[in-house]
């Protein structure tokens, strides 16, 4: 039995290359029993990676990871759970056509004789989601479950497994604020009950309001791990930051022209409350805020991927219909989105099918593809964005992460459109491309097109745009000019609310 | 998605690799029998295998993108029985004709709309159209057969052309092959088709209307169902409920030997093209051989396996020697 | 007689109740119009006319539950009728008990073949069944060869059995219809197997995740499948009396149809072997009262295809109104 305050797990020096790229250089971490402990850190500080070596998903490649004075079998995720960790994930995997009682003991079902002991399994159910202060049901479906709720089953589960150590990946960023409350709550009770919890959120008010200790990591490294009555807001947000700007992004005055988007008071209201604002012509206004503060979902509801419930949509000073990709292409916008596996590429698809995709209306005679002319605009574009492919028909599927993401922008590029909306623009690609990538858009914009950008690296919306646009929880909370803009003002803003000094 | 990249180029591989079996087969086929290589045997294969072919130009593109349907050989059935029982009931023959194909192409419709416009999937509901369409046949015509046809359209159906051992419904199958060919090789649609195919959620973002495009194909395999559905009639000069039981079987088993992914996103025309002859000409060197008719249904059910196998199995090699070559 | 405790135990769910409902209104119809359908002999002749479909039925259902389909238990209900008889006529000497051995071994081979591929290779079920459906119908044609079998044929202690009738209406077949519905439902309620079941058909992926025996489920589900088809292959001879090479030829889209018309979706994860049971009789019955109506019998296969769709259209709404209450819940909650 543990005791509060015991010292459960301990991380000496843990470090982590992928390949070339180094996730954690070397990072240290101390978990209590009894202790609700928070992991700050921007974008690719090393969060993840850490709570995925937790899990059993990675190894670590150096330094000590010790759990109860011994040491900790990393690379499977069953020995995890096995020692005692279970992570609960951002959108619970759920079986969600069987009970909740079943979902909490899938594979490991109570028997009685041969039978199972459903009499049993319901109780057991019912007094884990009671001593974690959620009343469900045992016996309803997990379908039509929220997203809360379905944490709170996939939790019980971790305690039925006698998990002693939880991880939770940003449990917070799907969920409603009476929903955050309640998952306070079962945070409250688990650590009534002596367990560690380790959560990664990078909504800071909700850190302080229920964390007892904070680590901040920054480039792979711990920089500070406080009890939360040492540290504050400010702090935190400077070590989260901690260096200067470096020029990595040349930033182009551009002459700003007239207003090409024009949105006003548009409204989805599972998604985004009265959202105004416009973009210019030959500028770049950045849409920054947390992941899932509505950002995407603005940007594919101008689109018309998504439909949305109210407000308006103008391009150019001409309303533009909802709900139709088709329109919005015929009246020159693109959209780069968020996911180029899934959503921006046809991975199994040549380069040059890809790059062609949307420009059938200048390849084609008399309906038919002119095939030469789609290779000489595949290597036009080739030499433009020097995306480097040895064979025009390769399935971009063989192409590195920022060759991918330079054919989603070419693609899009070769319709000229008017209005270019980039998604998360550089995730997950390397410095250099992520430079060039850079470039282009602000080529873009110089060229005269106006640029809508939605990006999650604060340094890169403070380099690249001329106004930053802040949404938190579905609203717009602060707009910012290039001047007044600062990475502190924007973290406050996303993370609380409220325009700090 | 890697791992369907990784079957993708499988697949591209196996559709070529499906030409060198037919030629291997026909190498085969005419050394073992004296009479296979002959023009009239020629004409037997492509007037066997001449509504299968028609239905796979179309059903070709509902698989690549990742529908079914198997309701044709209903259609076929339909369209015929309509054909015959309007024709009995003193229609001028162009006019059944334009039943036929009018009738298949409306049960296309329906089809795709019970898809798109409701969202159930196509599976599901294409078995259940199958029963529908060919019960409505038997309800109109139940076991009668309308076999008075003019002399005209029945040799359209069985005859050759001129003197030479070309079937006329030959000219026909080109045509709408070249089509078909072209439509999905070198236009807009066709590209769109295969994307859909290999992630509908990028065709989405692409601009691509999706519940549009799925429409318009399931209604031309309507369409072309109703045509194979003019050529069987007046090919066995029959029209009755049961023409073409079966027929979507033999129709998709030669699509997926073609190198068609039933996963979608993946497919060529010759492909396909070569995929019915193969399985064509497997059968008439069965015929040939006087092995027993009823080996035959035995046969497509291997061909179809080892299509649907084949690929698999090639991939799980080429994985086991990657990790053989990376351990040693 | 039938333990009513075990039967409380099942607990039939609202779908399959509301379907029993329905099914009741239909009898009830039926009776109307054809009065003898609510006699003794019309009970009677349902469920001997069910029996072959919903045995068929309580088999697939487990793999649809799994989101997989099985299209090769018509062909296998044809080849082990024609082989049992076959075996019959060669063997004056075998009773009822060969039959059923013969027949559950050819099911059984059928059905490991099915799994080794499905399973085994991970290819999908509709393509392996179709290829398999084809392979065994042919092994009819061939081994066949046009033959023929009648009841003078076939074991006297057989056709007997056929006949048997429990209570003045329940015959035999329908009698081991509902004991492998009861033993099913109770295999599929309460063993880690069942449930897992249930787990994989309705989140594939995640059942990997959480280390489900994935392979030996699917397998032995349609290891289950073909033996039912075997099974349901001597109920055939019980109750025609006669064999061909065509028998049963077609019927595995009517098992599709009874089984989603009984509540198991087509897309896995829900559905019981009550349900399944339960959507043969109202097809049946449907049938049977369409007979009744005069309409003519060659309507039968268009009356399935329209059912079967009305299934899945009714699946699909009930989904969709699921969906909305969900997002509007989200939207009350962002308030």
């Amino acid at each position: 039995m543990v005791a509060k305050g015991d010292l459960l797990l301990e991380m000496n020096g843990v470090q982590k290359r992928f390949g070339g790229a180094v996730a954690l250089r070397g990072t240290d971490l101390k978990i209590r029993a009894g202790e609700i402990h928070a992991l700050l850190g921007e974008n690719g500080a090393g969060k993840s990676t850490m709570l995925k070596i937790l899990s059993g998903v990675h190894i670590n490649d150096g330094g000590t990871i010790k759990l109860g004075g011994k040491d900790f079998i990393t690379g499977s995720p069953q020995a995890s759970i096995d020692q005692g960790v279970a992570v609960i994930y951002q959108e619970p995997s759920l079986f969600l056509d069987l009970s909740l009682a079943e979902n909490v003991f899938i594979g490991r079902q109570p028997k009685k004789g041969v039978a199972i002991d459903w009499k049993f399994a319901q109780s057991e159910a019912a007094r884990l989601f009671k001593e974690l202060g959620v009343e469900l049901d045992p016996k309803r479906q997990a379908r039509g479950l929220s997203i809360a709720d379905q944490q709170v089953v996939e939790i019980a589960k971790a305690l039925s497994m006698n998990a002693n150590i939880i991880l939770m990946d940003e449990p917070t960023a799907a969920l409603s604020a009476s929903e955050v409350e309640r998952l306070m709550t079962v945070m409250k009770s688990l650590k009534a009950a002596n367990k560690a919890v380790i959560f990664v959120s990078h909504r800071l008010d909700e850190v302080f309001a229920i964390s007892d200790f904070i680590t901040v990591m920054r480039d792979g490294a711990t920089v500070s791990e406080n009890p939360v009555g040492k540290t504050d807001l400010q702090k935190v947000i400077k070590e989260m930051v901690g260096r200067e700007l470096t020029e990595l992004f040349p930033k182009t005055e551009n002459k700003i022209g007239a207003v090409v988007l024009e949105v006003k008071d548009l409204t989805n209201p599972a998604y985004f409350r009265n959202v105004s604002f416009n973009v210019k012509k030959g500028e770049i206004v950045a849409l920054a805020g947390l992941v899932g503060s509505g950002r995407s979902e603005v940007a594919r509801a101008i689109f018309g991927v998504d439909k949305y419930e109210s407000g308006s949509v103008s391009l150019n000073g001409k309303a533009l219909p909802a709900g139709s990709p088709v329109e919005a292409m015929n009246r020159k916008i693109a959209l780069v989105p968020e996911d180029r596996r899934q959503q921006g590429l046809f991975m199994v698809a040549g380069v040059n099918r890809n790059i062609s995709m949307e420009s059938f209306d200048r390849l084609t005679d008399r309906g038919l593809i002119n095939f030469k002319r789609e290779r000489s605009l595949t290597n036009t574009w080739k030499e433009k964005l020097s995306i480097k492919f040895a064979n025009q028909a390769d399935p971009v599927d063989r192409l590195s992460g920022g060759n991918q993401q330079k054919t989603v922008l070419a693609k899009w590029l070769a319709t000229d459109p008017d209005l270019l909306i980039v998604d998360e623009p550089t995730r997950g690609i390397d410095v250099a491309t992520k430079a060039e990538v850079h470039r282009l858009v602000n080529q873009a914009a110089s060229e005269g097109k106006a640029v809508l950008m939605i990006s999650s690296e604060l340094p890169e919306v403070l380099g690249m745009a001329d106004r930053i646009i802040v949404m938190r929880e579905g609203r717009q909370v602060a707009e910012l000019s290039r001047k007044e803009a600062t990475q502190e003002k924007i973290i406050a803003a996303a993370t609380t609310g409220k325009r700090s000094a | 998605m890697s791992k369907f990249a990784k079957l993708g180029s499988v697949r591209r591989s196996w559709d070529t690799a499906i030409i060198g079996l037919l030629l291997l087969v026909w190498v085969f086929a005419s050394l073992t029998t004296s009479n296979f290589l002959t023009p009239l045997n020629f004409s037997y294969i492509f007037s066997n295998t001449s509504e299968i072919m028609i239905i796979a130009f179309a059903m070709l593109f509902m698989i690549i993108l990742g529908e079914i349907d198997l309701s044709v050989a209903s259609i076929l059935a339909l369209g015929s029985s309509m054909l015959g029982w309007s024709y009995a009931k003193g229609a001028p023959i162009w006019v059944s004709i334009l039943i036929c194909i009018l009738v298949g192409t409306a049960c296309g419709f329906i089809n795709g709309f019970l898809v798109t416009k409701l969202g159930l999937g196509s599976l599901a509901v294409t078995i259940g159209t199958l029963a529908l369409y060919r019960g409505i046949a038997n309800g109109l015509l139940g076991e009668n057969t309308v076999n008075e046809f003019p002399e005209f359209w029945t040799s359209f159906g069985f005859d050759t052309i001129g003197k030479s051992f070309m079937p006329k419904t030959l000219p026909l199958i080109i045509i709408f092959g070249i089509l078909f060919g072209l439509l999905l090789h070198k236009t807009p649609f066709g590209r769109r088709t295969l994307a859909i195919g290999q992630s509908p959620e990028a065709a989405k973002f692409a601009g691509v209307n999706v519940i549009r495009h799925k429409m318009i194909v399931f209604t031309f395999t309507g369409f072309m169902s109703g045509v194979a559905g003019v050529i069987y009639t007046f090919r066995f000069s029959t029209a009755q409920a049961d023409n073409g039981v079966g027929l979507e079987l033999l129709v998709i088993s030669a699509i997926l030997l073609g190198g068609v992914s039933i996963f979608g996103g993946i497919g060529t025309m010759w492909g396909v093209v070569a995929g019915v002859l193969l399985a064509g000409s497997v059968e008439s060197w069965l015929t040939l051989q006087e092995i027993n008719a009823q080996w035959r249904t035995i046969v497509t059910g291997i061909l179809l396996l080892i299509s649907v196998a084949a690929p698999v199995l090639v991939q799980k090699g080429k994985a086991r020697r990657e990790l053989k070559a990376l351990k040693s | 007689m039938l333990n009513m405790n075990l039967l409380k135990k099942l607990r039939p769910s609202s779908r399959e109740s509301s379907l029993f409902i329905i099914l009741i209104v239909a009898v009830g119809g039926t009776g109307l119009i054809n009065p003898r359908f609510l006699t003794g002999d019309g009970t009677r002749d349902l469920l001997t006319s069910t029996s072959v479909v919903a045995l068929l039925a309580i088999g697939i259902a487990p793999i649809v539950v799994m989101r997989h389909i099985d299209l090769s238990i018509a062909s296998t209900v044809g080849l082990s009728a024609w082989t049992v008889a076959d075996f019959c006529a060669k063997n004056p000497s075998f009773t009822w008990v060969q039959c059923f051995v013969i027949g559950s071994i050819i099911g059984l081979a059928v059905g490991i073949v099915n799994g080794l591929l499905v399973a085994g290779l991970r290819l999908p079920s509709l393509v392996v069944t179709l290829g398999t459906l084809y392979i065994v119908r042919g092994l009819v044609y061939v081994v066949s060869n046009s033959v023929d079998y009648n009841a003078q044929e076939m074991p006297e202690s057989l056709l007997a059995l056929g006949q048997k009738v429990y209570f003045g209406l329940l015959p035999f077949t329908f009698l081991m219809v509902i004991i492998a519905m009861i033993l099913m439902a109770l295999f599929m309620k309460y063993t880690k197997s069942g449930r897992d079941a249930y787990a994989i058909g309705s989140n594939p992926p995640a059942a990997d995740l959480v280390g489900l025996k994935v392979f030996r489920r699917t397998f032995l589900a349609f290891v289950f499948s073909g033996v039912m088809a075997g099974i349901a292959g001597v109920f055939y001879l019980m109750r025609f009396a006669q064999v061909d090479s065509t028998a049963f030829y077609g019927q595995e889209l009517a098992v599709v149809a009874a089984v989603v018309i009984g509540g198991v979706t087509i897309m896995g994860g829900s559905g019981t072997v009550v349900g399944a049971v339960i959507g043969a009789l109202l097809v049946q019955t449907i049938q049977g009262g369409l007979a009744a109506l005069g309409v003519d019998a060659f309507w039968k296969a268009a009356i399935n295809g329209l059912l079967l769709i009305i299934a899945i259209y009714a699946d699909r709404v009930l989904a969709v109104r699921n969906e909305k209450q969900l997002l509007a819940q989200r939207i009350r909650e962002r308030i």
